[in-house]
């Protein structure tokens, strides 16, 4: 079965006003939800405090601080999810609670 | 996923633990660094909240939850530490702990750890308003939104409560140690006001929102119930958890599926909380063994006489007309004398009751508040003197109050307005519409709303 790669980016903006620790465990628990379902086979939650970006430049490597989690959108997870067809991921993908809280990248892992 | 599913977290399992660790760790800090306990679980929470949706909840949440603000404590104190002196000692003090953080569900030390923020809320130094906000801040771990919602205040006014408040504990060092003796029972009461503060916040006939209220309510309750199971308990604090039990289990009851007032003898019986009914005869019955008597006995005694009526015409008028004598004697309140007002006209009647009223007309304390000119309308209506009721409504009418006392006052007025001879204003509407009869429920408030 193909599968597919959810990338989560974060938008500041709506995850404000769900700081309350009772808004916080309902947002948890909408994921949790959705991560129990019998289609997801991964995924990992990522560091937003840390990060670095790595690229070369006149011939040697340079490395930068970000992206943060101040900056618009930080990735903040991914899910990696099987479905029959792109069409079917990206259905399955909706009522991902994620999409109240920022963007969701959804791509195909390239098969063997 | 592949692996075993996920176990279902606690209700309200973020909330309580955040009063917890705050008081736990505040209790190892000192309250001077309330802040820093704060930030410690602002940022286990919101770790648990970017870490769970994708790893699943782990096996001990609660302990987890308490190891991320340990930790985040430690290394914020770390950073610290060259502006703060004794940053090394705390830092000892908080690993001297690590070991206990596995057994948070046993830990008999937390329940009083708990208790002492609590009483460190209702310090006397504190503004009374700032004892709640920051009750339920602290121990309750509400957010400063919710307290806003709860109360119908500005977030900023909340904000700034709390911010002063914080301050003077932290700039006078407010000690998290148990006051002694008579220091003791003062502080009791002033806990055992906050607590009731909090309960009737929630208890309020406030549109929407109904959940939130709903949880106030029972955290007052199990603070209360904390304050009964230690070793600070009097018979009064087990009146205070009866009254507020009784009352909690009518709270299904009380507004129809349009959001609007059901009065207590209208209110479907089969929709109260038969565990909490039990909950509050089980303290009250425990309320009893004293041998003082406090205001929240008798008002636990009225709860309990309707609780105990099998059906709205079966209320023991005459009884609870006696408690709202004594209470009356005890508080000395307007507010009480109005609602045994209420009262009287079941056991005496009318005429009687509106010469009880008399002596509140003018009383300081009662400008403004919406509900003696609401009691006086409706006892002028059942006299038949519709203009005088008219009136009555419609100062009522200009005082403020909540949105579905307002409606419910509307339709009261309506209802006069239909009754009447010589309609003044809409002959259309001149037909017989039932009265509703009095918000006795809502009038069990001790005190007028601020």
């Amino acid at each position: 079965m193909p599968q597919y790669i959810l990338l989560l980016r974060d938008d500041r903006q709506k995850v404000r006003g769900h700081e309350s620790p009772e808004e916080m465990q309902k947002v948890t628990e909408r994921y949790l939800a959705w991560r129990n379902k019998s289609f997801v086979v991964g995924g990992a939650g990522l560091v937003a405090t840390t990060g670095r970006v790595m690229q070369k430049k006149n011939g040697s490597v340079s490395v930068t601080a970000g992206p943060f989690s101040e900056s618009k959108e930080v990735m903040g997870g991914f899910y990696t999810i099987e479905a029959a067809s792109f069409e079917e991921a990206v259905k399955l993908s909706a009522d991902n609670p994620h999409v109240d809280f920022g963007t969701i990248e959804i791509r195909e892992v390239m098969q063997k | 996923m592949n692996e075993p599913s996920n176990p279902v977290l606690l209700e309200h399992l973020f909330r309580r633990q955040a009063g917890r660790i705050v008081s736990w760790l505040t209790g190892l800090l000192g309250s001077q660094h309330l802040q820093l306990a704060e930030d410690s679980v602002q940022e286990a929470m919101l770790r648990a909240a970017q870490t769970w949706p994708f790893q699943g909840v782990p096996e001990k949440p609660e302990a987890w939850l308490f190891r991320v603000a340990h930790n985040h404590a430690i290394s914020a104190l770390r950073r610290s530490s060259r502006f703060e002196d004794n940053a090394g000692e705390l830092i000892a003090a908080l690993e001297a702990t690590t070991k206990c953080i596995e057994d948070v569900e046993v830990e008999q030390s937390l329940r009083d750890d708990e208790l002492r923020m609590i009483f460190i809320c209702c310090h006397p130094e504190l503004a009374q308003d700032a004892r709640v906000a920051l009750s339920l801040k602290l121990v309750c771990g509400f957010s400063v939104s919710e307290i806003a919602r709860i109360f119908m205040a500005e977030e900023n006014t909340i904000a700034q409560r709390l911010v002063r408040a914080k301050r003077l504990i932290r700039e006078q060092s407010l000690p998290l140690l148990m006051p002694y003796k008579a220091g003791l029972q003062d502080r009791l009461n002033s806990v055992l006001e906050v607590i009731y503060l909090m309960f009737s916040g929630g208890y309020a006939a406030h549109t929407g929102e109904e959940l939130i209220r709903r949880d106030v309510c029972l955290e007052a309750l199990r603070l209360g119930q904390l304050v009964a199971s230690s070793s600070m308990t009097a018979p009064r604090v087990d009146a205070l958890v009866a009254l507020m039990a009784l009352q909690a289990a009518r709270l299904p009851a009380r507004t129809d599926a349009a959001g609007d007032m059901v009065l207590l003898e209208e209110q479907n019986r089969s929709l109260w909380e038969s565990e909490l009914i039990a909950l509050g005869f089980y303290y009250f019955d425990r309320s009893i063994a004293g041998e003082q008597i406090s205001d929240w006995h008798v008002q636990a005694a009225i709860a309990a006489t309707y609780a105990k009526a099998e059906s709205a015409e079966s209320i023991d008028w005459p009884a609870i007309l006696e408690h709202y004598d004594q209470l009356v004697a005890m508080t000395a309140s307007p507010v009480v004398a109005l609602n045994r007002a209420v009262v009287v006209v079941k056991v005496h009647g009318a005429e009687a009751a509106l010469a009880a009223l008399a002596p509140l007309e003018g009383h300081a304390a009662m400008r403004g508040y919406h509900l003696l000119p609401a009691v006086r309308g409706r006892v002028l209506a059942e006299l038949g003197r519709l203009a005088e009721a008219y009136a009555a409504f419609s100062a009522a009418l200009e005082c403020d109050c909540a949105e579905p006392e307002r409606r419910f006052l509307q339709k009261q007025l309506e209802s006069v307005r239909g009754r009447w001879k010589e309609p003044p204003l809409d002959k259309s509407s001149a037909q017989e519409t039932p009265i509703p009869r009095l918000p006795s429920t809502c009038l069990l408030r001790k005190s007028k709303p601020t």
